[in-house]
């Protein structure tokens, strides 16, 4: 054969149309984000000193503690093919909810912590059910989920930051393990989470019936699968990792701030995706989401430690990287994928 | 064919290889102008493989391309219709929510000078250029108001109206009607006539012989000869095909069955698309269900499965009357097995064919977690009993060919036996000897004890194993017969 043009476009064709003799080519696509962040960490070491010391390398941890809790709830959503929109402003409220229960009506924990994290797994389940019973797209009532917490927080608060916080909260949002030099709690909580949720997805038959359901949802009806009620056990957990990230969060910044946690929502489906779990459903896991959120972390975190660049370029370059990162997980992913596609 | 008419189009020498498999080896293809060619071949002989290489779907290969008589290389689907040659593969790529102009001009719409769509000349168009081959329907309509043959021809139309001169045809009939295929059959003589080459897969022997000027047999990715009209015949494409002879039975053998016991038992069964179903089927026999498209046996299969919603009636299967309203999952946990005509909808492509297998039996083979190592075991057997192939079970089942991929979606049922098995479609874009392969497994299962209900639109399949037939049209029962002495006409003189 006579390939004369050399574009890009040809490039990627035989990136994608690897021969079988580079079995080790294959194996380094298919790890495609764990390089990226192999080459951030390379990168970010050389360029800043500060960065690979162990006390910087905890605070890139801590750092992606409560994005880990969002994000471990978002990748059942993402597997199963749904969205969940809702997560910032669920958080919001169980943080909201329980800051008030503690200061303003003097309940004794745990009652506080119990109320907001049940509130929002309620507001999990309830939006789960929605989608589920009326075929809703989960789209739409995570984003009147969005409205409806987002709502109960202003009321709540009236607008007003409440600054002081249970010692429960802020042992789990700032506490150390070990001195001060320890472990944050904050991390250890995050591990437990991800860990948990990699376990449920990856050795058990609800797991199982996730990715089915996500890869697709005839056959997995086909095999007997109540796809509803797995909607909807997932919409509920996702509720209920966003309403124990709330309380986290809540922790670590010593106040319930209705707005504090925001730019969760984007951040979380970033990291997730960022790890190679598909926005289509069926294909990822949560490993790939700690890959995705410590890109995130490093990244973040890299960018502090080099102090010439401009504080206000930061979020760009952010944008930019992410969008790079994304363009080598999917031409590398699509590879496998596109013979049989068509 | 006429001999010094110079081929359009040649490939000569291609081979291609998907990592571990040879999909096609040193094979050579040739088309000329205003001729039927059809290729045929076992499931995973590669022609599919080799359409897409003449598409332009796949670029890599090894083996030159020859377009009127210039090597030629394409870099993609739209580069090869660029020149003329269009693909219409077996799962439509229309969109059905479009109206059937819309879906003729997709993509390249008419616009007026003032960049909107021209919907009037649009059309305009569309009507004339449908009238020119003889189909007068109304183009403002909504495509999925038609059948899905009309809609296989729109997207025929399609391939035509962007300037394909050939067209090839990926089973473009294995889901239609018997109507509908003699329509299709038509269609492609009159593109014959204009001129336009084409080629044409199928599994069905008697419409390649009908229809073919010369027909490339493929066995294992190797061309193993190219025949005439006037050669080919269907027992001379399946001893090519296979290698071997195959006995094709068109009857069943005696009905063996010593069992008398009624299994399951379905009475006065409404719904939206059927009514007044009764039915039985006895523990070891082949109750065969036939109706055309639409006649509703197909919806009847999946409300006794629990996946279509009935009004009325009730399903007692082996003494047990279902709850209204059952779900999947308690047909399959009281015995029921149900194998869908659309493997496309029954599964996983991505997912290792045990994973494929083990889907509906999780529960039985790990209370919790299920595990790899017990997955395997129970999958391997049930590989090998219907010969999947290649039978690697850790091979992703997209990667296997169409009729490969239909015996794993029987084989899931094979791990954990059913009392009934419900099968549409069972036979569907299957080759000759996967078909009889089949069909001895129905029969195996029905010498077992089992019941078996057939529900499918294609003559030969119920003819060939049922046992009684109930034929069925526009949702209701309208006959019902033992299996003997019947031919094909028989049996479609009575929908
Ligand atoms: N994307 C792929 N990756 C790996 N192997 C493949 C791929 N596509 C096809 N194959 C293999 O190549 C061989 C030829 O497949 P192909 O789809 O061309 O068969 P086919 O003749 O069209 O069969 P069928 O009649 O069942 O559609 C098969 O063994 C199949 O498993
Ligand atoms: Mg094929």
């Amino acid at each position: 054969m006579n390939s004369t043009k050399t574009t890009v476009a040809s490039l990627v064709e035989k990136l994608r149309a690897l021969p079988k003799s580079s079995v080790w080519a294959r194996r380094f696509a298919a790890l495609a984000p764990l390089w990226t962040l192999a080459a951030l960490f390379l990168f970010f070491g050389l360029a800043s000193e500060g960065f690979l010391r162990p006390i910087n390398l905890r605070n890139i941890l801590t750092q992606v503690s409560t994005l880990a809790i969002f994000a471990t709830g978002m990748t059942f959503v993402l597997l199963l093919g749904q969205i969940d929109l809702g997560i910032a402003a669920v958080a919001a409220l169980s943080a909201m909810l329980g800051a008030h229960m503690f200061t303003k009506m003097g309940i004794p924990e745990p009652w506080p912590i119990l109320s907001g994290i049940g509130v929002a797994t309620l507001l999990g389940l309830i939006s789960g059910v929605a989608s589920a019973r009326f075929r809703i797209p989960t789209f739409m009532t995570t984003l009147a989920m969005q409205l409806i917490a987002g709502g109960l927080v202003t009321y709540i608060s009236k607008g007003r930051v409440i600054t002081e916080v249970s010692d429960v909260a802020a042992f789990l949002g700032s506490g150390k393990i070990g001195g001060n030099d320890g472990l944050p709690v904050i991390v250890i909580v995050a591990i437990v989470m991800l860990l948990l949720g990699h376990v449920i997805l990856r050795y058990t038959r609800f797991g199982r019936y996730v990715y089915m359901t996500g890869a697709n949802k005839a056959a997995a009806r086909l095999a007997g699968v109540n796809t509803n009620r797995v909607l909807i056990i997932v919409m509920t957990i996702c509720g209920f990792t966003a309403g124990f990230a709330g309380i986290i969060s809540m922790g670590r910044l010593h106040s319930a701030q209705p707005d504090a946690t925001e730019s969760f929502l984007i951040d979380t489906i970033g990291a997730v995706v960022l790890g190679g779990t598909s926005l289509a459903g069926g294909r990822g896991s949560m490993l790939q989401t700690v890959v995705g959120l410590l890109i995130y972390g490093t990244l973040r975190n890299g960018l502090d430690n080099i102090p010439t660049i401009d504080i206000y370029l930061k979020e760009f370059i952010t944008g930019v990287v992410l969008l790079i990162a994304l363009l080598i997980n999917t031409v590398f992913a699509g590879r496998e994928q596109r013979d049989q596609t068509i | 064919m006429d001999v010094n008419k110079q081929p359009i189009l040649e490939l000569k020498n291609i081979s291609k290889n998907f990592r571990s498999i040879q999909a096609l080896q040193h094979v050579d293809f040739d088309l000329v102008e205003g001729e039927v060619h059809a290729l045929v071949g076992e499931n995973g002989a590669g022609k599919s493989t080799l359409m897409r290489i003449l598409a332009g779907i796949y670029t890599e290969y090894e083996g030159s391309y020859y377009l009127d008589g210039k090597e030629i290389q394409f870099h993609s689907p739209h580069d090869a219709l660029e020149h003329g040659i269009g693909m219409i593969h077996q799962e439509l790529s229309v969109i059905p929510e479009l109206s059937v102009a819309e879906n003729l001009f997709l993509g390249r719409q008419p616009v007026t000078r003032w960049g909107i769509i021209d919907w009037r000349s649009m059309e305009q168009v569309a009507q004339k250029e449908l009238h020119s081959l003889g189909f007068d329907i109304d183009v403002t309509m909504p495509l999925e108001r038609f059948s899905l043959g009309t809609q296989q021809v729109i997207e025929v139309f399609r391939a035509i109206l962007s300037g394909a001169r050939v067209l090839v045809m990926d089973e473009p009939t294995s889901a239609l009607s018997p109507a509908e295929v003699k329509q299709l059959i038509e269609l492609v003589k009159t593109l014959k006539s204009q001129g336009r080459s084409i080629i044409y897969i199928s599994h069905f022997l008697e419409e390649v012989v009908q229809v073919a000027d010369r027909t490339t047999v493929l066995r294992n990715g190797v061309s193993v000869g190219t025949l005439d009209s006037q050669e080919a015949t269907v027992d001379r494409l399946i001893g090519l095909m296979l290698g071997r002879e195959i006995t094709r039975s068109t009857h069943p053998e005696e009905i063996g069955s010593e069992y008398q016991e009624t299994l399951l038992e379905i009475k006065d069964l409404n719904a939206d698309v059927f009514s007044d179903i009764n039915l039985n089927v006895k523990r070891g026999e082949i109750l065969g269900l036939y109706g055309p498209i639409g006649a509703g046996h197909f919806d009847l299969a999946r409300a006794l499965f629990g996946l279509y919603k009935f009004d009325s009636g009730s399903i007692i299967l082996d003494g047990k009357t279902f709850p209204h309203g059952h779900s999947a999952r308690y047909a399959i946990e009281n015995g029921l097995a149900y194998a869908t005509e659309s493997r496309r909808k029954s599964l996983l492509l991505d997912d290792a064919i045990y994973r494929n297998i083990t889907m509906p039996h999780l529960s039985k083979i790990g209370t919790l977690a299920p595990q790899r190592a017990k997955e395997l075991a129970a999958a391997v057997p049930a590989i090998q009993q219907v010969n999947v192939n290649p039978p690697d079970p850790l091979n992703p089942v997209g990667k296997l060919s169409g009729g490969n991929q239909q015996k794993v979606a029987i084989a899931r049922w094979l791990t954990f036996p059913p009392k009934v098995f419900i099968m549409s479609e069972p036979t569907r874009g299957m080759d000759v000897g996967a078909k009889s392969e089949v069909l001895g497994l129905l029969r195996k299962f029905r010498d077992e004890g089992y019941g078996v209900i057939v529900a499918s639109s294609e003559p030969e399949t119920i003819l060939a194993v049922c046992d009684r037939i109930v034929v069925m049209s526009r949702g209701r029962i309208v006959s019902r017969l033992e299996n003997k002495n019947l031919d094909k006409d028989a049996l479609m003189r009575l929908i």
